[in-house]
C-alpha cells in the first residue's frame, strides 16, 4: 500500500511539473481536458439519478466530454431511492463497476467511513482546482465537500428549499387591506411560521379566490418530510443532540412546536396534503391554486416557462408566469435538502480520469452551461452562476430568483449528516407520519428520541460523537 | 354457485322462445355479472392507461378527469424516442426464457414427485421452502455471488435466477394438477410399450395442459414483475421493464405520461398471449376417465 | 430428448409397480434440484454466516459474534409487530382472494362465447408492475385527485375527503383493496384451470339425481379441486407473506409503523440502513416461522385428503 501510494504521489509530482507551465494559462476545465486526453479510448461508468438528472450527462456533458477527450461516458441511471444502496453494495462487493459517483452530501460520512470514496485533495492540487472551488457558494463549499478535513466530493447541485409566493396577490391592494385589517400587520412574505399560518389562513378563506384556492402547500411524503422538520426545528432553536452526552433532543419544545405547527397548517392547505409529494405540490402551484409553496429551485424556472417542455413533459403548463416572487422560508435559514456532490469511487480503475471528468463538469465554464440546461435539474451553486448575466435575464425577474438562491446559499442549513444517517432520518420520519396520522406530536417525538438514543448506543456514543461534532462544527449546521 | 352446471347447447331455438329457456336466462345473467366484475377490475387499469394521454394538469385535477381531452400519442412517441421500450424487450427475453426453463424442469420434477413420491415429503417441503425466503434478505448475498461469477448485468444471470425462483411454484402447482390426472392412461401406455419420455410428452403433458398453461402464465408474470433482483443485479445492459418504470419516479419528477404509456406497451403482449392461450386453460379433460 | 429415453426403458417397469423406475424418477428431479441449489445454496450459507457476524453500516466485523443478532430479535418490538401485521393481513386477504377468485372461476367455468376475452382482461391487474400498481392506486385513492373518493361522494351524496394513505383507519383498507385487486386474478385463473378438469360426468349424474347446485359444489366440485386449491392457497399465502411493493408505494409502512410488514422492515434495515447481519438473522427467523406454519398446514391438508 505505502509503495503504491508513494508511486502515485511521484506520478502526481511529475505531472504537476510537466503541466505547471501550461496550467497558469488555462482554465480548470481546459486543464482537465488536457490531462484527460491520455485516457482517450477508455470508458467511465458514472452513476446518476435516473430520469431528468441523467439527461445532463446523456445529452450534454457526456457526448461533449467524449468529443473533447475521447473518453466515453457510460451513464448508469439509478432511481434516487436506491442510489445509496447500489453505491455501497457495489463497493462492498468490490466490483469496481462505477468510476464516478453522484452522492448526496449527507451520505459522505457513511460512504467515506466505508472506504467507498476516494480522497480528492491530491487530485485537486495536482490539477489546479483549489482556486475555482472558492467560487462555489459558501454553504456548499464549506459544508458539502469534506468529512474529517478530507475532501471527498465536489458540490455540484445547489439544492435549497425556498419559498415561492404569488407576487401578484401579495401586491394586490384589496388583499393587503383586508389582510392587515384582520391580522394587524402588512401582507408580505412570512418571516415566522406564525405569519405563514396566518397568511395561509387568509388566502384559503378568501372568497374572492374561490374554494379551490389555498394559502399554501408543502411536501409531506416520507423520504422528504424530515427535511422540512429539520429546518423548522433548528430555526426554532432546536439542537439534534446534546453535544456532551449525545442524547437526542428532537423531542424538545423546539421539535414539538415544529411538528405541531406543521400539523396545524394542514387545515389551510388542500385536503389530502398529508399525502402530497413534490409533484402534487408543484402541480397545484403551477395551476395557480396556491399562494405559497416550499420547493427546491426548479419551479422558479418552470413557473416562467424556462425549460424544455418536450423533455419535462410531466410539468404542468404554468398559469403563474410573471406572478412569482421568491423568498427564504420563515426563519430565514432554508434546508439544503439533498443536493448532489461528485465523488470518485475508491474501487475505480480509472480514478484520475474519473476525477478529471468531475473537475470538468464542476468547473465554472461547464457548470454554468449545465445549470442552465433547459431539461436538467442541476441548480445554480456557484457565485458566478448567481451573477451570470444571461441567467439573470432569462425571464422577467430571474435576477430576483438568483438573488434568493444566493441568499439561501449563505444561510442554508445542512441536512443532518452523521453515521448511519438514514436510520436516524427514518426514525424521525416515522414520528412525523405517526403524528400526521393522529398521534400526539410530543409522544411521537419522544419515541423517536428514544430510538435515536438506542441507535447512538449501538453505533457507539464516541463514534457518533466524533461524526456529529465534525458535522456540528460546520458553519451551517445550525442557524447563526 | 349456479354456474356449476352441465354445458348446454347455446342458442338452440325452442318452442317456448329463447328467453324462456333457463340456460339462456342464466347465460344472460352471467354476462351481466361478468361485465360488471370486469369493469370493476379494469377500471384501475383504465385509469393507469389514460395517464398516457392526460396532460400534466389533468393528472392532478380536482375533480379528477375521467376522459383526457386529447388522445395524442406523444407519450408513446417519447418512449420510442428515449429508448424506454427496449426494456420491454429485455423483460420479454428474461421472463420468457426463464418461463420455458422453469416450466420444463419444474413439470418433469413435479411428475416425479407426484407419481413416484420422489424424496417423500421432505423434498417437496424443501422445494417450497425456497419460496419462504424473503427476497429482500437474499438480494445482497446473491449480488455477491453474481459479482464473483461476473454475472451481474447479464441475461443468463437473471434468467437462471427467475427460473430458480419460479421452480417451487411450478413444481407444487404442477404436482397438484398431475395428481388430478387419472393414472390409468399412463399404465396402459407403458404396457403398450411406450417409453417413459413418450408417456410424459404424449400423455401427461397434454392431459395437464390446462394446469400447464395456467401455471405458465403466472410463472411469466412473476418473472415479469420482479423488481428487487433486477434492480440490484443489473446496471445498464439488462434493464428490465419494472426497473425502468421506477426511473420515472424521482424526488423532483413523476412521469405519469410515460408510466401510463409504458404500462400499455408492457401489458399488451401478455394480454394477447393469455387471450390466445386461455382456450387451453379452460378446455380441461373430457376423457370421462374415472378418478383413482 | 430421444437419446435419454433408453435409460427409461419400460422393460423394468410395470410388474412391481408401474412406477418403480429409480433412475428415471431421479433424472426428472435432478435438474430442478440442481438449479435451486445453484442459486440458493450460496446465499443461504452466506446469510447464515453473516447472521453470526456483525456487519452494519458502521463497519464489517467478520468475527464470530455468537447470538448477538439473534438476541436482538427478541427485544425488537418493531420486528414482532411487523410479523404480526403480515400474518394478520395474510389471514384477511388470503380468504378474500380465494373466495373472490373462486366465485369468478365458477362464473366462467361453463362455456360462454367471448369467455377468452373476459379471462384475458381479468388477468391484466397481475401484469401491472406492483410498484406501479401501488403508485397508481395511491393516485386513485388520492383525496382530491382520485376517482375513489369522487365515486364514494356520489354514493353518499356529499364530498368525501378520506386521506387513504395517511389516516390510520384507512391505510389497511387501502392496501387490502390494492392487494385483492391485483392478485385475485391469480386465484381466479388457477382455480379456473382446476375447475375445468373436474369430471363433468359426475356432475351430470348428480344433476340427474336432482342434487342442488350447492350440494354438487360441496360434494363433487370442491373435493375434486382441493389439491390445487390447497397449493394455490399455499403459494399465495407465501407470497402475501412477502408483501412489499404495494405497501411501499402506498404508505411506506406509515403512519408511523402502522402498516409495516416484515418485508418492509427488512427492506428498511437491510437496504437503506445496511444492517446486514441483523437482517440476515431476521431472514432465518422468517424462514423458520414460515416452515413451521407451512408444515403444520400441510399436515392438516394431507390428513384431510
Amino acid at each position: 500500500m505505502p509503495l503504491a501510494r508513494s508511486l502515485i504521489g511521484l506520478g502526481a509530482t511529475v505531472a504537476l511539473a510537466l503541466g505547471s507551465s501550461a496550467a497558469s494559462a488555462q482554465s480548470a476545465a481546459e486543464r482537465a481536458v488536457e490531462a484527460a486526453k491520455q485516457y482517450a479510448g477508455t470508458t467511465l461508468n458514472v452513476t446518476w439519478e435516473a430520469g431528468l438528472q441523467a439527461q445532463d450527462p446523456l445529452l450534454f456533458s457526456g457526448p461533449k466530454w467524449e468529443e473533447l477527450t475521447g473518453i466515453k461516458i457510460n451513464v448508469v441511471e439509478i432511481p434516487i431511492q436506491e442510489l445509496f444502496t447500489k453505491t455501497l453494495a457495489e463497493h462492498r462487493a468490490g466490483t469496481g463497476a462505477f468510476d464516478l459517483l453522484n452522492v448526496v452530501p449527507a451520505w459522505i460520512p457513511d460512504l467515506a467511513e466505508a472506504g467507498a470514496l476516494e480522497p480528492l485533495d491530491a487530485f485537486i492540487d495536482q490539477h489546479g482546482y483549489r482556486d475555482e472551488l472558492q467560487d462555489i457558494a459558501p454553504v456548499y463549499r464549506d459544508n458539502q465537500m469534506a468529512y474529517q478535513d478530507t475532501v471527498y466530493g465536489l458540490p455540484d447541485d445547489g439544492d435549497v428549499l425556498i419559498l415561492y409566493y404569488r407576487k401578484d396577490l401579495f401586491a394586490d391592494e384589496n388583499h393587503r387591506a383586508a389582510f392587515s385589517d384582520r391580522f394587524g400587520y402588512d401582507l408580505a412574505p412570512p418571516e415566522t411560521w406564525q405569519q405563514f399560518l396566518e397568511i395561509s389562513q387568509y388566502f384559503t378563506e378568501s372568497e374572492e379566490l374561490g374554494p379551490d384556492f389555498f394559502g399554501s402547500a408543502q411536501i409531506r411524503v416520507p423520504g422528504l418530510i424530515h427535511f422540512f422538520f429539520e429546518e423548522r426545528f433548528r430555526t426554532n432553536g432546536g439542537r439534534f443532540f446534546d453535544q456532551e452526552t449525545m442524547r437526542a433532543q428532537i423531542n424538545s419544545d423546539a421539535g414539538v412546536q415544529a411538528l405541531a405547527g406543521m400539523i396545524e397548517e394542514h387545515q389551510f392547505m388542500p385536503p389530502g396534503v398529508e399525502a402530497w409529494g413534490p409533484i402534487e405540490t408543484l402541480s397545484a402551484w403551477l395551476s395557480g391554486n396556491l399562494a405559497m409553496m416550499g420547493w427546491w429551485p426548479p419551479p422558479g424556472r418552470w413557473s416562467d416557462g424556462f425549460f424544455d417542455a418536450d423533455v419535462l413533459s410531466f410539468v404542468p403548463t404554468s398559469e403563474v408566469a410573471g406572478k412569482v416572487g421568491y423568498a427564504l422560508p420563515p426563519g430565514g435559514a432554508p434546508q439544503l435538502a439533498a443536493g448532489f456532490s461528485l465523488a470518485v469511487s475508491s474501487d475505480s480503475a480509472n480514478k484520475e480520469a474519473a476525477y478529471l471528468f468531475a473537475q470538468w463538469l464542476n468547473s465554472k465554464e461547464i457548470s454554468i452551461e449545465r445549470v442552465q440546461l433547459p431539461y436538467a435539474l442541476r441548480d445554480p451553486f456557484r457565485t458566478s452562476h448567481f451573477q451570470n448575466e444571461d441567467y439573470q435575464n432569462a425571464w422577467g425577474n430571474a435576477n430576483e430568483y438568483l438573488d434568493t438562491l444566493q441568499k439561501g446559499a449563505e444561510t442554508g442549513l445542512l441536512d443532518l449528516s452523521i453515521r448511519s444517517t438514514a436510520a436516524y432520518e427514518e426514525a424521525l420520519t416515522r414520528a412525523i407520519t405517526a403524528a400526521f396520522g393522529g398521534e400526539d406530536p410530543q409522544a411521537a417525538l419522544d419515541q423517536a428520541a428514544a430510538e435515536w438514543d438506542r441507535l447512538t448506543d449501538r453505533i457507539g456514543v464516541d463514534v457518533q460523537k466524533r461524526a456529529y461534532s465534525d458535522w456540528a462544527a460546520k458553519p451551517n449546521a445550525y442557524p447563526n | 354457485m349456479t354456474a356449476v352446471s352441465v354445458q348446454q347447447p347455446l342458442g338452440v331455438a325452442s318452442s317456448k322462445g329463447w328467453w324462456a329457456r333457463k340456460a339462456n336466462r342464466r347465460l344472460v345473467v352471467r354476462y351481466i355479472v361478468a361485465t360488471i366484475v370486469t369493469i370493476i377490475f379494469l377500471f384501475p387499469v383504465y385509469w393507469l392507461f389514460i395517464m398516457a394521454f392526460k396532460t400534466p394538469e389533468e393528472v392532478f385535477a380536482s375533480p379528477p378527469v375521467w376522459l383526457p381531452s386529447d388522445f395524442s400519442l406523444d407519450g408513446f412517441v417519447e418512449l420510442f424516442r428515449d429508448g424506454d421500450v427496449n426494456t420491454v424487450m429485455n423483460s420479454l427475453i428474461t421472463a420468457g426464457t426463464s418461463t420455458v426453463f422453469a416450466m420444463f424442469f419444474g413439470t418433469i420434477a413435479a411428475y416425479s414427485l407426484a407419481r413416484f413420491k420422489t424424496g417423500g415429503d421432505n423434498l417437496a417441503i424443501w422445494i417450497i421452502s425456497q419460496r419462504m425466503i424473503p427476497p429482500i434478505t437474499i438480494v445482497f448475498p446473491l449480488f455477491l455471488m453474481y459479482a464473483l461469477l461476473g454475472w451481474i448485468d447479464s441475461f443468463h444471470g437473471l434468467i437462471l435466477l427467475y427460473t430458480a425462483f419460479n421452480l417451487p411454484y411450478v413444481i407444487w402447482m404442477m404436482r397438484g394438477y398431475i395428481e388430478d390426472i387419472p393414472i390409468e392412461l399412463e399404465h396402459s401406455a407403458l404396457v403398450d410399450g411406450w417409453t417413459r419420455w413418450q408417456v410424459l410428452w404424449r400423455v401427461v403433458f397434454p392431459m395437464a395442459r390446462a394446469g400447464l398453461f395456467a401455471t405458465a402464465v403466472f410463472t411469466f408474470i412473476f418473472a415479469w414483475n420482479d423488481f428487487i433482483f433486477a434492480l440490484i443485479l443489473s446496471r445498464t445492459e439488462v434493464t428490465t421493464f419494472p426497473v425502468q418504470m421506477t426511473r420515472f419516479f424521482g424526488h423532483q419528477q413523476t412521469f405519469w405520461g410515460k408510466i401510463g404509456a409504458m404500462s400499455v406497451i408492457g401489458t399488451l403482449p401478455i394480454f394477447f398471449a393469455v387471450a390466445a392461450m386461455q382456450r387451453f386453460i379452460v378446455r380441461g379433460i373430457s376423457m370421462g376417465a374415472v378418478k383413482g | 430428448m430421444k437419446a435419454t429415453t433408453s435409460i427409461a426403458d419400460t422393460s423394468f417397469g410395470y410388474r412391481v409397480s408401474v412406477f418403480a423406475d429409480r433412475r428415471f424418477k431421479y433424472l426428472l428431479v435432478w435438474p430442478a434440484v440442481l438449479i435451486l441449489l445453484l442459486v440458493a445454496i450460496f446465499p443461504l450459507i452466506n446469510l447464515l454466516i453473516v447472521s453470526f457476524q456483525d456487519i452494519s453500516i458502521i463497519g464489517e466485523n467478520k468475527t464470530f459474534q455468537g447470538g448477538l443478532n439473534y438476541g436482538r430479535l427478541f427485544e425488537d418490538a418493531r420486528l414482532w409487530q411487523s410479523i404480526w401485521h403480515t400474518l394478520a393481513f395474510t389471514a384477511v386477504a388470503l380468504p378474500a382472494e380465494l373466495i373472490l377468485g373462486l366465485l369468478l372461476a365458477l362464473l366462467f367455468v361453463d362455456r360462454m362465447p367471448g369467455r377468452g376475452i373476459f379471462v384475458a382482461l381479468l388477468i391484466i391487474p397481475t401484469v401491472i408492475s406492483p410498484i406501479v400498481a401501488g403508485a397508481m392506486w395511491r393516485l386513485m385513492l388520492d383525496t382530491q385527485f382520485g376517482p375513489v373518493n369522487q365515486i364514494l361522494g356520489w354514493i353518499v351524496g356529499g364530498p368525501v375527503d378520506i386521506t387513504w394513505t395517511v389516516d390510520r383507519a384507512f391505510v389497511w383498507p387501502a392496501i387490502f383493496i390494492t392487494e385483492v385487486w391485483q392478485w385475485t386474478p391469480f386465484m381466479f385463473l388457477l382455480l379456473l384451470a382446476a375447475l375445468s378438469n373436474v369430471d363433468k360426468s359426475q356432475i351430470e349424474a348428480a344433476q340427474i339425481d336432482g342434487a342442488s347446485g350447492l350440494r354438487i359444489f360441496f360434494k363433487i366440485v370442491l373435493p375434486a379441486i382441493k389439491p390445487v386449491l390447497a397449493i394455490v392457497l399455499l403459494i399465495r399465502g407465501l407470497d402475501l407473506f412477502r408483501l412489499f411493493d404495494i405497501v411501499w408505494a402506498l404508505t411506506k409502512g406509515g403512519p408511523g409503523t402502522t402498516t409495516e410488514t416484515i418485508s418492509l422492515y427488512a427492506f428498511v434495515l437491510g437496504f437503506q440502513q445496511f444492517e446486514t447481519s441483523y437482517t440476515a438473522a431476521i431472514a432465518f427467523v422468517v424462514i423458520v416461522l414460515l416452515s413451521i406454519i407451512v408444515i403444520l398446514a400441510l399436515r392438516r391438508v394431507e390428513l384431510a385428503r
